[in-house]
């Protein structure tokens, strides 16, 4: 019999580390006389497009198209030290330090427009390629103009960025304190189907809802998105990590198995926007968020199918069977009896 | 564009242009931009540290241990160095600084010393001219063990005379959470539901296995390449270990091939420098898929007892958790992991009573560290598992018992910190409410439990 | 040839005649990453599960980490590094780009040229063929999605450019 149910699962997450470990970043950043700026951040680019998010940053902060932004990233011989690429914290740590360095970059900048101007820096904003007085619009340069200018004269056109959100400690005993700079949201939907003769489970659906605060940039985000609710899929279901003895006995992609596109729904993401006014733009980070809730969210689907729940990972047709009680269960369990609540 | 070799004449200054104010649309963010790393990667061109090959280059491989908790008694390896081709045959007795490393705490060792304790520690190191020779070496190290009582399991490690896998001790942290009168909590409660959750292992498998490159430069400085998820950890861990000052050692980032928390921890980069070191010449140190699986870390694997109470208005009164995190035999990132885990056991809701412990645990099982989710990805199997009962049995539709008991701005979280406007949860769950009218969908109860 | 088991690779790799005596008895992954130093190949587990190693031979679809260099003797091999450049994108290049479809991009050169092959044998794939088309690719990053409407997108551009329906590798 091949029933179906749809479930939800949601999540928190604390960015960052918290428990005052440090979380700072540094960026430096250069502008060129072509107008064209080098930006050094010494976090790494994994695959999740941290590189490709802070030169937007960049341009937006700086006025400048996107093209004329070049990064160096995580060489501790040309970069500045940025902290770890973990705990989802590049785009609000990471990026908030490069849109510090725009601002102190931007400083010299509108200190020489202004000059040439005639008019107050403090008016001055960066948009479009200009540099223009808010007030009195016609009072502009085009920031090209303006680099070589900075050039010429010998002005200072580097600028620097530090962003820390280093925490105080939470209390020993009882942890109550504040443990984390901002949090992250996400919620997912999944339909299943379950054969209940062979155990097999298939997510028919999974819409993921999951909060960037802003997306900097909206197809990086749904591939973060879409890449997490998989391995979150793969946790649920299929990867089952066989330790014997301390052994890893399945280490091998031909025995360890990670879902293939065959074994995927077309992962639906739901950019949900609240803005976090302590993130750059508004942002915030996704890649975590985006991988919690689907386990417990396939799991409550499961439970809307059968009427029994899934208390364990990975649900294997085997382990599916088992909990339909068409296979023995042969492996001894804990119980209530095994992990007794400490005294308070 | 022009680059001005003269002063600004006024007249370039006064060139009308349109007004633009702060509250115009963003040029940049918002905008699904070309990703700066994308055409080298779609061509085959971008350069992963795999692919890096320089003239006179070694290559490195690992021997990992056989043993889950063994004393070495001893170490030969005069018929690998005796194999032709091979130029270092290294174990820890050829670390010129600290046999000592670690993520968090530095209870690890670069290669074993008396004592292994996981199946895959690596224990010796070779570099060789081609990698046949490396490999041929590396079979040829006899490694003598004096097999050790394991431990396997969290709760065996903590039984009364349970092998000691450090020597401080099996648990490695107790994280205590306290908010409210649990007891106060669970008398107010209509319905309390309390189970099980047990979560398995799960490994990172980036698709780019470990792999580290590293070379003396003219000025004689130490340079590691990798696929790294942070170079200055690394750079201040390899120099530790090799006895050189901080600032002659670089560590650089290639293109990498995911990492997902597993390479935030050092994974090649020590040895490789290691070898690179002693040699004089580039070394490239390539894990196979198996190497990988076996040395580096893994999602934790949990058991988690919660009970959580709600009233008859179908709001949350109390949780209380105890959780027991396998950290494996080193702790990498594992205090923090089930540190976080026992603060977000409860989930994305309000609990005005709150008691959770979560103990991170030694044992003789390959080392569990970060990976994406970090603890909490494995506290949502238990929070969203025992909020959706609770949703079943008061006979409420899940979406709006979730939004009843949601966070809120102002409610706090299990540490009593107050949530502010970037409190995101009941956005994302009102978007799925969207989602299925959108999609004509409901969540209908199953019959079973309904009835 | 001798026993140093030296052979002479003699074959045509991305359109260029190639002619080496290297060290023989390896895989056809360790000849063009080695030797050849076209490390777009790529090796992700080296037992033929993840496909990161896919090139053609003589037109068809192989997994480098599982051929012995010499069946490559007389053969024609395409990998990554033929198929369009920075400056000249083939069709499929450019629609992942377009979607999305590369993250650590690790896995997308076997994903380029096994979409190469799918579209060269079915130039019109339905979503479900191009999913069976990738199935034997593994990617961690992606969760897939925008990789399959990168190929689905190419294909479209191949077909309104070449309406009679055939698709021909572009070969540098």
């Amino acid at each position: 019999m091949k029933l179906r149910g749809i479930g939800v699962g949601s999540m928190m997450y604390g960015l960052g580390y918290g428990f005052a470990r440090p979380d700072f970043s540094t960026t430096d950043i250069e502008l060129a006389p072509d107008g064209t700026v080098t930006i050094w951040n010494g976090a790494s680019e994994l695959g999740q497009g941290l590189q490709t998010l802070l030169c937007q940053l960049v341009a937006e902060e700086l006025g400048i198209p996107y093209e004329d932004t070049f990064i160096i990233t995580a060489d501790t011989g040309r970069t500045p030290d940025a902290g770890p690429v973990s705990a989802s914290r590049s785009t609000y740590v990471q990026g908030n330090s490069a849109l510090k360095a725009c601002r102190d970059l931007k400083k010299p900048m509108a200190e020489l427009a202004g000059e040439l101007l005639k008019t107050d820096p403090d008016q001055l904003i960066f948009k479009k390629g200009l540099v223009q007085d808010q007030n009195e619009p016609s009072r502009s340069i085009s920031f090209t103009n303006l680099a070589g200018g900075m050039h010429q004269r010998g002005r200072r056109v580097r600028g620097s960025g530090y962003h820390s959100i280093t925490t105080g400690d939470v209390d020993k005993e009882t942890s109550q304190g504040d443990a984390y700079a901002t949090y992250a949201w996400a919620s997912q939907l999944a339909e299943v189907e379950v054969d209940t003769e062979t155990g097999q489970v298939t997510v028919l659906r999974l819409a993921s809802a999951t909060d960037a605060g802003k997306a900097i940039n909206p197809k990086m985000v749904e591939g973060q998105i879409e890449g997490g609710a998989v391995q979150g899929l793969g946790f649920a279901l299929m990867e089952d990590m066989k330790i014997e003895q301390g052994e890893f006995k399945n280490a091998k992609l031909s025995t360890y198995l990670i879902p293939t596109a065959a074994d995927v729904p077309m992962v639906e993401p739901l950019i949900v926007e609240v803005y976090d006014p302590t993130g750059p733009y508004g942002a915030k980070g996704v890649a975590e968020p985006a991988t919690i809730p689907t386990a417990p969210t396939i799991f409550n689907a499961i439970a809307n199918a059968l009427g029994q729940r899934v208390r364990f990972t990975p649900a294997t047709p085997e382990k599916m069977l088992k909990l339909l009680g068409k296979l023995e269960e042969k492996e001894e369990q804990i119980t209530i009896e095994d992990m007794p609540y400490p005294e308070p | 564009m022009t680059i001005l070799n003269e002063t600004l004449q006024e007249e370039e200054l006064k060139i009308q242009t349109p007004s633009i104010s702060r509250k115009d649309e963003y040029e940049s963010v918002g905008k699904s931009v070309l990703r700066k790393d994308s055409v080298p990667k779609v061509t085959g061109k971008a350069i992963y540290t795999g692919d890096l090959h320089m003239p006179g280059m070694l290559f490195g491989k690992v021997l990992l241990s056989t043993q889950a908790h063994a004393l070495i008694k001893s170490i030969d390896v005069s018929a690998a160095a005796a194999v032709p081709g091979v130029k270092a045959v290294l174990t820890s007795r050829d670390i010129p600084g600290e046999n000592a490393f670690g993520i968090a705490i530095p209870d690890q060792q670069v290669l074993a010393e008396t004592k292994v304790r996981y199946i895959g520690e690596p224990v010796a190191i070779v570099a060789a001219e081609d990698i046949f020779a490396a490999e041929q070496a590396i079979s040829q190290i006899q490694v003598e063990y004096e097999p050790l009582p394991a431990v396997f399991s969290p709760f065996d490690a903590l039984k009364p005379g349970a092998p000691a896998v450090h020597a401080k001790g099996n648990i490695l942290y107790h994280t205590k959470v306290r908010k409210g009168n649990i007891e106060r909590g669970f008398d107010e409660a209509a319905i309390i539901v309390e189970n099980i959750y047990r979560t398995s292992g799960q490994d990172h498998a980036p698709i780019e296995p470990e792999a580290g490159f590293a070379w003396i430069d003219a000025e004689g400085v130490l340079n590691v390449f990798s696929g790294t998820q942070y170079a200055f950890r690394d750079r201040r861990q390899i120099a530790i270990a090799l006895n050189l000052p901080m600032n002659r050692v670089r560590v650089a980032n290639m293109t990498m091939g995911g990492g997902f928390g597993r390479k935030d921890d050092v994974t090649a980069e020590i040895l490789v420098a290691l070898l690179a070191w002693k040699t004089g010449r580039p070394v490239r140190l390539v894990y196979s898929r198996h190497e990988a699986m076996m040395s580096q870390t893994h999602r934790h694997p949990t058991y988690t007892r919660v009970r959580t109470g709600a009233n008859k208005e179908g709001k949350l009164t109390a949780m209380e958790g105890v959780i027991y995190g396998d950290t494996g035999a080193y702790a990498s990132l594992g205090l923090f992991v089930i540190k976080k885990m026992a603060l977000h056991l409860g989930g994305p809701y309000y609990y005005p009573n709150y008691k959770s412990d979560s103990f991170s645990v030694y044992t003789n099982n390959p080392i569990f560290g970060a990976f994406r989710g970090f603890g909490v990805l494995q506290a949502a199997v238990s929070h969203e598992g025992q909020i959706d009962e609770l949703a079943e049995k008061l006979g409420m539709d899940p979406i709006e018992f979730r939004l009843r008991n949601c966070l809120r701005p102002g409610l706090s979280f299990s540490t009593g910190q107050l949530m502010t406007n970037a409190c995101g949860i009941a956005t994302t769950l009102e978007r799925l409410q969207d989602y299925l009218v959108e999609n004509g969908l409901s969540i209908e109860l199953h019959p079973e439990v309904s009835a | 040839m001798d026993e140093n088991n030296l052979i002479k690779m003699e074959l045509t790799v991305n359109g260029e005649a190639v002619s080496m005596i290297v060290k023989g008895g390896r895989r056809l992954l360790d000849f063009l990453r080695d030797d050849l130093h076209l490390t777009g190949t790529k090796e992700g587990c080296g037992e033929g599960e993840c496909g990161s190693c896919t090139v053609h031979l003589d037109g068809q679809s192989v997994l480098a980490c599982l051929t012995p260099m010499e069946r490559a003797i007389g053969c024609s091999v395409l990998t990554i590094e033929g198929v369009g450049s920075p400056t000249n994108l083939h069709p499929v290049q450019a629609a992942l780009l377009d979607e999305g479809g590369v993250q650590c991009g690790m896995c997308t050169p076997g994903m380029v040229m096994s979409a190469l092959d799918l579209l060269e044998r079915n130039p019109d794939p339905t979503i479900e063929e191009i999913i069976e088309g990738i199935s034997g690719n593994l990617c961690r990053c992606t969760g897939y999605k925008k990789i399959i409407y990168g190929i689905q997108q190419a294909a479209q551009e191949l077909q309104a450019a070449s309406p009679a329906g055939t698709v021909k590798e572009s070969v540098e």
